[in-house]
């Protein structure tokens, strides 16, 4: 049961083959490219929610800020593309894989951390220490608020990864169920509703992608402005 | 647990660098926003009204009075 479970998270092979090259690659290809200044209604679409996206989130921060805004943009729209993609049956979904979402979250939020550093040291060094701490505090007020920033990584990969795995294991466990119960006919109708309910709630994936470009975008805000 | 199987790892996060850093960003960059073709103010009339007796005063030097 523990491993039928789970493996629709296995990496995928073909012929012994890495089939998550390709996998992983195609949501770009969804984004299109046209050189024409009308378009059709797809393209059209998709350009005006890029610039809906764009504008939400860049207007809260100063120049430095904006020049990271593609970086931003380009990171929710490979998010939001692999959940989407993800919620269709049989289909394997890269975020739920640890050491993609690592390696996504380490490198971008040194790089917060670095321009932090780098150009407001003694700024981001003074939000160690919330204000009005009494003085025996201190101490270990800069030890905790450390360990707090230094989680902040690590929170963002396992938060990604364990959200939309729970999610689609639910999803295959809830499916087995009704299925089973399909036979009997008994609350035939109230699972399949649930499924569906579920369902329409996983798509809440897509705010998940927020919530990851928001905690990066909430650190970088406090790195950069504050 | 399959996610923590590190033999993939690699395979995983090198595909995953170059699809995030180069090629959805190149994607979104070659997007062209076009304007709307009637945001150009159309009162060029009025400034090159404007413009021609500065161009005549400029090119005839002679028909000012000689200073010296």
């Amino acid at each position: 049961m523990n491993e039928n479970l789970f493996t629709p998270f296995s990496t995928p092979t073909i012929l012994n083959q890495p089939a998550t090259i390709p996998i992983i690659l195609f949501p770009a290809m969804l984004v299109l490219t046209s050189k024409h200044p009308i378009n059709n209604r797809l393209a059209t679409t998709q350009q005006n929610l890029t610039q809906l996206i764009l504008k939400q989130m860049m207007t809260t921060h100063n120049a430095k800020g904006q020049t990271w805004s593609l970086m931003l943009m380009s990171l929710i729209t490979f998010i939001a593309m692999t959940n989407l993609l993800g919620l269709l049956p049989y289909s394997f979904t890269p975020t739920t894989q640890l050491s993609m979402n690592l390696a996504m979250a380490i490198p971008l939020w040194t790089g917060t951390v670095m321009v932090g550093l780098r150009f407001k040291t003694k700024n981001f060094l003074a939000h160690l220490l919330p204000q009005g701490t009494p003085t025996p505090l201190i101490p270990m007020l800069v030890v905790i608020e450390t360990i707090s920033l230094l989680i902040q990584p690590v929170a963002l990969a396992v938060r990604l990864t364990a959200n939309i795995t729970a999610g689609h294991l639910l999803m295959h466990l809830i499916g087995n169920a009704a299925l089973a119960l399909s036979t009997t006919n008994l609350s035939l109708t109230l699972l399949t509703s649930t499924l569906l309910a579920l369902l329409t709630v996983l798509e809440i994936a897509v705010a998940l992608i927020q919530a990851y470009v928001f905690t990066l975008l909430v650190s970088l805000y406090l790195h950069n402005n504050t | 647990m399959p996610q923590l199987d590190t033999s993939t790892w690699f395979t995983t996060i090198m595909t995953m660098l170059p699809t995030l850093y180069l090629i959805t960003q190149l994607k979104l960059l070659n997007t062209n926003h076009y304007q709307p073709p009637l945001t150009k103010n159309s009162n060029l009339q009025s400034h090159s009204i404007r413009w021609q007796p500065k161009w005549t005063k400029t090119c005839l030097p002679l028909s000012q009075p000689q200073q010296s």
